[in-house]
Order: C-alpha cells, then structure tokens, then sequence
C-alpha cells in the first residue's frame, strides 16, 4: 500500500513538473497564528478552521496562540519583534487597525505587513418582523419624512457600523439617534424589542433570529448581493451607496519574503476552492477573497485611511 | 417527561458524568482562585472540548460556571477575598465568622445555600425559559439604568458608621468605572495612551486589591495572631434547627437572583449585594449583620448561584450572552455548530436537554465535592500566618498574571491594595467602592444610551414602566436605609 502510494506520488511529480516547482517545501516546520481574540471569540474561530484546511496543503504546523488584551496592542508588538521567517503571523480584522488609531499603541498597523486578506464580513441591516417597514427603501423614505425621529442602533462605539450609520445620516438627512452598545447581542435585543428602528450586523449574529422568524432583513452593506440571501438586496439597489467592508487575514512582521507570501496566497486560494472549507464559510456568509500581498497592503492602507478620515470627522480621534 | 428522558439518558451514557465532575472540580479551583474569574476559567477550558461530544461539552463549560460562582465563597471566607464579582457581599459575614472561629459553619452554610439556590434556577430554566425570556426582552436602557441605581442603593446600608464616607467610597469606584473607551463615543477616556486600559480596569482586580492585598497588608502591619488551634477546623453542615432559620434569607435569595440572572448586565454581583441587604432588612436578627451573620452568607450566596442557571435563559433563548462567562459558553455552543437563539429548542433539543441534566448533576457533584476539599481548605488557612501570607500574595498575583498575562494588571492590583489599606486606615469603608467599580459602566452606558434614544430628553426614565419601578424602589430602599442607618439611632441617642 504504502509503494503504491509512493509510486502514485511519483508518477504524479513526473506528470506536473510545474506543480512541483511550485510547492517549494515551507522554510520553518512550525508556525505560530497569533490572534488577539480569546478562545472561541471571532477571530480565534476563524484561525482554528482556517488551519484544518491550510495546514495539510502548505506543509507546516500551525498553532493557534491568543495574544489576548490591549484590543490587539500586545499581539501587534508581539509580532512586530517576531523573526520575519514566516514562523509567526497574526489574524487582521478591522480591530487592529482601530486600536492603532484610538490609542496609539507603541507598535501599530503600519508596523505589521499584511501578506494576504482571506475573507469579507458582509454587513447587514435588519429589524423585527412587527416593524411597519418593509425594505430598507421604505426606512429611508421614513426618515426622510419624519427627521429627527428615526433610532438606529450599531454594535460598538467606534465600530465600521457606527460609522456606516453616521454616513446615512449625512446621505439621507435623517438626523436619526445613533445608539452604539457593547456588542451585537446588547443590540439585538433592543431591535426586538422595538426600543431601535433599525440595527446592523453580520449574517452568523442573527441567524436563529432569521430563522425564527424574529428578525426582516433589510439590506446588505456590499456591492452585489451575498449567495446565501439571494433575494437581499443590497442598500445601494435600494437608492443609498451605503458600503462596509469588514475583513478577515493575516499579516507579519515587515520582510517575510515575497515566496513565503506567495506560498501562503497560494495555499489559501486552494483552500478556500475545496468543498469542506465552502461548506462551512458559505454557511457564515463569508465572502471569500483571497487578495494576494500587494492587493491586501494595497487594501488595507485605504481601509485604514479611510477609517481615520471618518472616526475624525465623527471626533473620536483628533 | 420528553426533557426528562433526555436529560437521564445523556446523564447515564457517555461522558456527561465525567465532564459535569472535571467542569465542577475545575470551576470551584478557579472561582477559589482570587483574580482568575469564572469566565477565564471557563475560557481555558474550551480548547479541550473541540473534540468532545457537545452535550458533555457543554455540560463541562456550565459546570465550570457552577463550580466557580460557589468556589468565590471559600477565599471570600476564609481570607476575605472574594475569589470572583459576585462573592463581594460574602465576604462581609462569612470572614467575620471565620474570625470567630466559624469557618466551617459558614463554609458549610455557603455550600449548601449554592446548593438550593442552583437548583432552584435550574427548576425555573427547565420549566419557565419561555415566560422568563420574555422578562428579559422588557428590559430597555433605561431600565438597565435604573437596574444598576438600584443596585448603587445598597450603598447606603454598606457605609458603616458614616454615610458620607460611605459616598465617598462609592463615588472613587463609579471614578474608577469611568476609565477605557467612551460607551457611546468611543472616546478614550483616563488611559493615559495605554492600550492595556482601553477595555477599562476589571472590576475583578479592583476587588483582588481592595480586599486580598489590603488584608495581607494590614495583618503584616498586626503583630500578634489570632491562634489557630482557637477555630474550629472542621466542615460543619447547617443543622435541620439552622435550616428553619435560613429559610427566609434564601427566599430572598432565590427571588433577586432570579430576576437578576435574566438582565445581561448585571449578573450575579448585583443580586448577591442586593439580597444581602433585603436578608437583613427581613431578618429577625438584623443586629447580627457585618458582626458574623450565618443568614449574612446564605442569601448571597443563594443568589449567586441562582443566577448561574438562569443567566442561561437569555443566552438560549436569543443567543445574547448577559455575561462574560455566558458569552464563552455561547462560543462553546457556536464552535459545537450550534447557533443559540430560538431556534435551538427545536433543531437540538436533545443537547439543551442533556446541558439541563449534565447542570443538575453539576450542582449535586458541587455539594460532594464541597464536603471533600473544604476542610483541608480551613486546614489551609490555619497554618501560622508568614507562610499563609506569602502563599495568598503568590495566588493572588500568579491568578491575577494567569488571566492575561499582563503586568498592568498586576500593577493596578497592588495599588488598589495600597488604597484600600489608606481607606481602612481612614475608617472608609471599600464594599462600596467595589460596587460603584461594578456598577458604574452599566448605569453610565445606559444613562446615555437613553438620552440619544429620548434625545436629552430625561422623562424617558419615567416613562418606561420597568425603569419607573426600579427607580422607586431604589428610592425607597436608600431612604429606609438612611432612616434605619442613621436618623434612628441618632433619635435614640438623643432621647437617652
């Protein structure tokens, strides 16, 4: 079985020279994925699944390590001291790049190399099924007419969403209350409630919810329309260019070298193209992406640029 | 009878039995821990139950929680530290008897109140999630606001000899809520461009410092000990006569910590103070409190285990973790691909119903386990006082380092300690302090929250029903404290 095995493997290396070439063996045996979020939080999640499909195609241990506390100031100076071998890398989302503006931690964003963005986080605005309206057009048109009065309610002070919420304000007019909470779960209960008119978040957050029938899907936040929800339209069909890009990947310390990073885009890619690993992120809604390293540094500089603009339009940096 | 024989079935097959007793060993350690709360503990466990069937899993994490939230007790007794939040108002009898030699009595009454308690909250999750959802889903910002006041209210009757210091106190712990990020802005607020204080100081360090270092700090500063061959160094279980005199104070017990494991926010620290104060005030011995009160020990301690089963209702029922410790059982339900919320009743009864069982064995392996290791804990506490101190300063400090590895933590730690020693040096009390610390973010986020809602307008707090009650009623208690506290025994004085 096993000469078989080998024989298969041969007479496959003999078929694919290219393929050969390409899956240069990985330069360290093990690799640390740092995360600043602490066991079974969202980002620990994502890394723990992540490795299950990566780990067998790039050919090296990889650990999970929380670096938890300082919203993701200790993982950043973690790593920014780590050897840039491709032995250590740490899980972005939006976090790392907020705590480096609202704090200005010794060792920021800027310190770190993104090397490849893995997914989107598609946003979404919900409220109850008693509510009178209908589809986010009809929110619009509400609050258009009754200014001053609308409520809407975002996870965290200075969160994408808040800020998206401000954004409307400023396109529709609306003067609505922006109420920010201490996470998504606070917020749901006062969209159930009735307290809110509308809330936004992400698709796993409110799942039981959509399917008992508790929450009415109003918008999502995206450019096209997510394959899960196919009948959601997105908020810019309903008239409001309303866009928030969440992410998911993984960045190091500056100078890993450009064939670990590609090893690295590479593995990622095919992961994400096999069945298990879309099996269990179409079930999430996550949008797979993939971006490559000079598109995720690309992206990540104007995400970040963007998010300062906006939390110091909103006053919360200077 | 379908919950029943699901229930007994993942009992009796498989490693829900086992996993009840690991969660429940575990929990009691971690909660005796000072510094390492029940949420941490039950956060370093969830790595090993990737491979677990979930029921077990999840059994093992709740059982965490059970153990933790009774495993508070024991340092709150025997060292006057509470091991997590919620044990805060323990520590106000249960050391006062440890002190006169009762250590086992009130260890042995701690155990037993967890005990009724846990099992009541576990009857009402079993039959009643549906209806007690419902309770959950009224509670508005405001209402949270006036949740949190009236748990400031016990203040009033926690200050001691004088009301003003006991303001005082209250207020540097409502300052000390006030540091990380803005609830609403997201402004950093007093964290001098520390990241390690965005999140704000865990009130859990505030109380490590203000109670373990502050009491190892002034019994070095005490020259002659207590002996210890004076206490008695045996477990004792409340006898049937004790019993009859429990009963009212577990009631009370019962009652608030239903109510308050339903409110995410809140939790157990606002029930344990809050029927701690209503025990007193129902007692037929209200002179006995603060000097060694056996029912002092039970209606906290009641209460806080009553909230471990129905701070489970709103995290089932909607998939919103009131605490951090539910928030990390929620995540061991979504990393098992099971989504709480309304759903999971009917997609996955089975594990809910085998978490009900696994939840019940929970709390009677909690008793067996109690009976167990609580006398060599009394042994423990009696060995002469230099090693005892420097072995408490080792745990506390490596429990408060363990959680995060963070050396600011530790820091704040120590100068809490030396705070609280300047405090009871100037005859403040810190019990309040401790509250104004747990309390203050809940009512100041919602404070807020409310007045974007009303925009500024303050009449929402009246307007809402919930909130409205809650307001009088914590009218109405600080004002009978003060009349009770303060007026009437100066009116006394004065007729003498």
């Amino acid at each position: 079985m096993m000469r078989l095995a080998a024989a298969a493997f041969a007479v496959g290396l003999a078929l694919s020279p290219a393929a050969s070439m390409a899956q240069a063996k990985y330069p360290v045996p093990t690799v640390t994925l740092a995360t600043h979020s602490s066991a079974g939080g969202g980002s620990d999640v994502f890394l723990r699944e992540l490795v299950k499909h990566v780990q067998p195609i790039i050919g090296a241990n990889l650990a999970v390590s929380n670096i938890t506390g300082g919203s993701g100031a200790r993982a950043m100076a973690e790593l920014a001291k780590s050897p840039a071998n491709g032995s250590i890398f740490y899980a972005t989302t939006p976090t790392y790049i907020q705590t480096t503006l609202l704090s200005k931690p010794a060792v920021g964003y800027d310190q770190l190399d993104p090397m490849v963005i893995v997914f989107f986080d598609p946003t979404i605005i919900y409220t109850r099924t008693e509510s009178p309206h209908k589809t986010f057009a009809d929110v619009v048109a509400d609050a258009k007419k009754n200014v001053g009065k609308q409520k809407w309610g975002a996870a965290n002070p200075a969160s994408l969403e808040r800020i998206a919420f401000e954004k409307l304000n400023k396109i529709t007019g609306a003067k609505a209350a922006i109420v920010s909470h201490e996470g998504g779960g606070d917020l749901m209960i006062n969209v159930l409630n009735g307290t809110l008119d509308i809330g936004v978040g992400e698709v796993q957050e409110l799942r039981s919810q959509i399917e008992a029938k508790k929450v009415r899907l109003l918008a999502v936040l995206g450019d096209k329309r997510l394959p899960e929800l196919p009948d959601l339209p997105t908020a810019k069909e309903q008239g409001v260019d309303l866009v928030v890009s969440k992410f998911r990947g993984l960045a190091g310390p500056k100078g890993v070298p450009d064939d670990v990073a590609k090893m690295w885009e590479d593995a990622v890619k095919k992961a994400l193209a096999s069945p298990a690993y879309k099996d269990v992120y179409s079930k999430e809604a996550l949008e797979p992406v993939a971006l490559g390293r000079e598109q995720a540094r690309a992206f990540t500089a104007k995400f970040a640029d963007e998010v300062k603009a906006s939390l110091t339009e909103l006053g919360v940096i200077k | 009878m379908d919950i029943l024989s699901s229930a007994v079935s993942a009992l009796l097959g498989g490693w829900t039995l086992p996993a009840a007793l690991a969660g429940v060993v575990w929990g009691i350690l971690g909660g005796a821990l000072p510094g390492l709360s029940p949420s941490v503990a039950m956060a370093l466990l969830l790595p090993l139950t990737y491979g677990m069937d979930p029921t077990a899993a999840l059994t093992m994490l709740a059982a965490v929680y059970v153990g933790a939230e009774y495993g508070g007790s024991i340092p709150a007794i025997l060292i006057r530290t509470p091991g997590t939040n919620a044990a805060a108002a323990t520590t106000i009898d249960g050391y006062e008897l440890a002190r006169q030699g009762r250590a086992g009595e009130a260890l042995g009454i701690s155990l037993m109140a967890g005990f009724v308690g846990g099992l009541f909250g576990l009857i009402l999750l079993t039959i009643a999630t549906e209806p007690m959802a419902a309770v959950a889903l009224a509670f508005t910002p405001p209402a949270y606001c006036a949740l949190g006041i009236l748990g400031l209210s016990v203040i009033a009757s926690l200050s001691g000899k004088s009301l003003i210091k006991g303001l005082i106190s209250g207020i540097l712990g409502l300052m000390i809520a006030t540091v990380g990020t803005d609830p609403v802005s997201g402004v950093s607020r007093f964290t001098g461009g520390s990241p390690d204080l965005l999140g704000g100081i865990r009130p859990i360090l505030v109380m490590v410092g203000l109670f373990a270092v502050t009491e190892m700090l002034s019994q070095i500063s005490t020259p002659a000990w207590d002996k210890a061959s004076s206490r008695d160094t045996r477990l004792k279980l409340p006898s049937f006569k004790m019993w009859k005199r429990l009963w009212k104070s577990q009631v009370i017990g019962c009652t608030i910590g239903t109510f308050e494991g339903l409110t995410p926010g809140g939790g157990g620290s606002i029930a344990a103070f809050l029927s701690y104060n209503e025990a007193r005030r129902w007692s037929s011995h209200p002179e006995e409190f603060g000097k060694g009160s056996i029912e002092g020990v039970a209606a906290p301690e009641c209460a806080n285990n009553v909230v471990t089963a129905t701070a489970l209702i709103p995290m089932l029922s909607f998939g919103i973790p009131g605490s951090n410790s539910a928030a990390v059982l929620l995540a061991g339900f979504l990393l098992h691909g099971l989504i709480p919320g309304p759903m999971l009743f009917q997609k996955a009864p089975d594990v809910v119903y085998g978490l009900y069982g696994g939840l019940f064995a929970a709390n009677i392996l909690m008793v067996l386990v109690g009976l167990v290791i609580l006398t060599p804990c009394i042994w423990l506490v009696n060995r002469p006082k230099p090693y005892l101190i420097a072995f408490i300063l080792a745990i506390v400090v490596s429990g408060v380092y363990a959680t995060d590895a963070s050396l600011s933590d530790l820091w704040l730690v120590l100068i809490m300690g030396v705070v609280g020693y300047g405090m009871r040096w100037l005859g403040i009390p810190t019990l309040p302090m401790v509250l104004g610390a747990v309390l203050g973010f809940l009512v100041e986020s919602n404070y807020r929250r409310s007045l974007v809602l009303a925009r500024g307008d303050h009449s929402i707090f009246i307007q809402d029903p919930v909130s409205l009650g809650l307001l009088l009623a914590a009218v109405a208690l600080t004002a009978y404290s003060v009349w009770s506290e303060f007026i009437k025994p100066a009116r006394k004085l004065k007729n003498a």
